[in-house]
């Protein structure tokens, strides 16, 4: 009863409410806009919680992905281009609807949908985070380190394109994580002589660097294309209509959760699942892919289901889930606070207040999507060459208010032609955020189980948890070694079947 | 003798091969070179995993091991619907390098000029770079680095350097 009064103290404060709609303004808006990402738009975000207390800062970003998760359908449906990866299922079935006049139905039925599967992962959020993270509780440095290398391995795995470059980019992560003064012994790692690389590289401008800025230098490498101008027309999304996708809805939520819970997964593949079953269990099977509302449903439902579960693992062990959760993570830290079991027993209140807050987030979701169909078409309307150098100030702005340093702007630079290069030669830069994240914990679990074992090997594998962490390892990397293999051997089969004809 | 024509036919991602070879090239730097040099190690050690060397010297050969796979890759995988995205219509040069004349102005004014006078230049001129033809659109240039700067200073209490000017 105490922690329960410290709760709603710690979240009924004005700044938490500004916090969360800012955020799902904010992500919405940029969502909408294809080429800004809800991963750039919370990285950016991120210098700006400085000053805030830990909760509202906290809000603002998971608001910031909400809005995003939802923005992105919007120009799926109206100009066919999804504004994140996650939403490009959803213009499978909303632009065949905005072009047979029933554009509002779409961005009504992506609404619902994103909001009743949102709220369903936040219930499943508030259930399990706190559930695993007492079992974590029993864990000690080798079931750690363990569980880090089970997440490198399953986010590894499951980078899109090629596993090479995928395990490429999360080995670059952990070396550029080590540049700096090991904790052990103090030595100097890769510093090259220079102080402002004794503390690592900055998180934030790594990050600003790595997300936006090679979308700025795409934007004026590229041909420009003409601006599409969007439009919001037709009826709503009727009551039947609604309860007839309903069930697809949950299922789909369900989906999303499960997938959003394993790190790594994402949204995009949530979307897909879900589209497929809805496709496949729907009476209305022939009508998917023609401008079917409950294909628009099942994919943003799926979508949607992942964000409040992808803060599961992060919040009960310390794992980000993804990119976002990974941004999360990094703010988390900003504010001095470790994610983990040991959170659910020194903040406990302050856990209990976040979570009050994602749940009125869906609330929010609902207010701003409403307002945002009505007024879309001013946002879309925006041209990239009126938006990019804005968001590149605050790219500037926000790398440098880290430590005041130009030095960080240098960093951002750099990781953003980085970022580029890896975007041009298809290397996934998720594994490369993940990896500079896990590394330093994978290098601290490892000496302090060697610590604890006194040089003893045997401490990793000493007990039941160790052995099931070592067995979902090996089973991820021969799940990813499987996946590989068919995909040779179906590209090969086509090629075969190709040369035939 | 191999040809420049054989070569390209054996080669199914060009793109591969490349970033095989400067990765190999980077690992092998990273293993002989910068680990030895640029890493000091403690005079005892009870255990060489302790070592601060240890997960360098161990990433820095999963590299070496991995750009190998790639070079393969390249050889041996035709990723030619991958390399279709990969692909972009370059724009125009001029635009190209307006931005990287914007990138330096941040990076060169920034400290000396402050955050309002560096974003109004380089804003002005990544709108000239694409160009923006809306006369009215050129007062967000100064509208936008002022504002947000103020937001940054003024509301959320992070500094930003600010000209000798006074602004």
């Amino acid at each position: 009863m105490e922690n329960f009064s410290e709760v709603i103290e710690i979240f009924f404060s004005l700044d938490n409410f500004l916090a969360i709609a800012i955020g799902v303004v904010i992500g919405v808006v940029v969502g909408s806009i294809p080429g800004l990402t809800a991963t750039m738009a919370v990285a950016l975000a991120l210098p700006f919680t400085f000053s805030m207390q830990p909760v509202a800062a906290i809000l603002l970003l998971v608001g910031i992905y909400k809005g995003g998760m939802y923005g992105g359908s919007i120009t799926a449906i109206l100009i066919r281009t999804p504004g994140s990866p996650a939403s490009a299922c959803t213009l499978l079935d909303g632009y065949p609807m905005a072009q047979q006049g029933h554009a509002k139905k779409a961005l009504k039925a992506a609404l619902y949908s994103s909001v009743i599967a949102d709220f369903i992962s936040n219930i499943a959020l508030i259930f399990f985070a706190a559930y695993l993270a007492k079992i974590a509780l029993n864990f000690g440095a080798p079931e750690f380190f363990w569980l880090i290398c089970f997440s490198l391995t399953i986010i590894i795995s499951l980078a899109s394109g090629s596993m090479i470059k995928g395990l490429m980019a999360a080995l670059l992560g952990i070396l550029l994580s080590l540049v700096g003064l090991d904790e052990v012994f103090g030595s100097q790692r890769f510093t090259f002589g220079n102080y402002n690389l004794m503390d690592s590289i900055s998180f934030i401008p790594l990050l600003i660097g790595l997300f936006a800025i090679p979308e700025i230098i795409e934007f004026y490498r590229k041909k420009a294309l003409p601006h599409i101008k969007a439009k919001a027309s037709g009826a709503g999304l009727s009551f039947s209509e609604l309860k007839r996708c309903l069930t697809t809805i949950v299922r789909g939520s369900l989906i999303g959760v499960i997938i959003g819970a394993i790190p790594g997964t994402g949204a995009t593949a949530a979307a897909f699942i879900s589209y497929s079953d809805a496709r496949r269990r729907s009476p209305n099977r022939a009508n998917f892919g023609k401008g079917e509302v409950e294909g628009v449903a099942a994919a943003e439902a799926g979508n949607n289901g992942v964000a409040g579960a992808t803060m599961i693992p992060l919040l009960s062990l310390g794992i980000p889930g993804d990119v976002i959760t990974a941004i999360i993570l990094g703010a988390f830290m900003v504010h001095g606070l470790t994610p983990g079991p040991l959170m659910f027993q020194e903040n406990l209140s302050l856990i209990y207040a976040l979570f009050m807050g994602i749940m009125f987030s869906s609330v929010v979701l609902l207010l701003v999507g409403n307002v945002a169909i009505k007024y879309f078409s001013l946002i879309a309307d925006i041209p990239k060459s009126v938006l990019f150098p804005i968001v590149l100030m605050f790219c500037v702005y926000g790398a440098y208010a880290v430590n005041n340093d130009t030095f960080d702007i240098w960093v951002m630079m750099a990781f953003g032609v980085m970022g580029y290069i890896f975007n041009r030669a298809a290397i996934p830069a998720a594994p490369f955020l993940i990896g500079f994240i896990l590394g330093p914990m994978f290098e601290d679990n490892l000496r302090r189980s060697l610590l604890i074992g006194h040089n003893d090997l045997s401490i990793f594998v000493r007990g039941p948890i160790t052995w099931a962490f070592i067995a979902l390892t090996v089973g991820s990397i021969s799940l990813a070694l499987y996946r590989f293999i068919s995909a040779r051997r179906e590209a090969r089969n086509a090629a075969a079947k190709s040369q035939e004809v | 003798m191999i040809t420049t024509s054989d070569f390209k036919r054996r080669v199914k991602d060009p793109g591969d091969v490349v970033a095989g070879i400067i990765l190999l090239c980077f690992s092998i730097v990273l293993v002989f070179y910068l680990v030895p040099n640029y890493i000091n190690e403690p005079a005892i050690l009870q255990n060489p995993m302790m070592s601060p060397r240890w997960l360098p010297e161990i990433v820095g050969w999963l590299i070496l091991l991995f750009s190998i796979l790639l070079i393969l890759q390249g050889f041996l995988l035709d990723r030619s619907s991958e390399e279709d995205e990969r692909n972009i219509e370059k724009g125009s040069t001029r635009r190209f390098v307006l931005m990287v004349v914007a990138l330096l102005i941040y990076v060169a004014l920034f400290e000396s000029m402050g955050a309002v006078f560096t974003g109004i230049l380089a804003t002005l001129v990544l709108f000239v770079a694409h160009p923006v033809r809306t006369w009215w659109v050129y007062s967000m240039a100064f509208v936008f680095p002022i504002a947000v700067t103020f937001i940054f200073v003024e509301v959320m209490n992070v500094p930003l350097p600010i000209a000798p000017i006074g602004f």
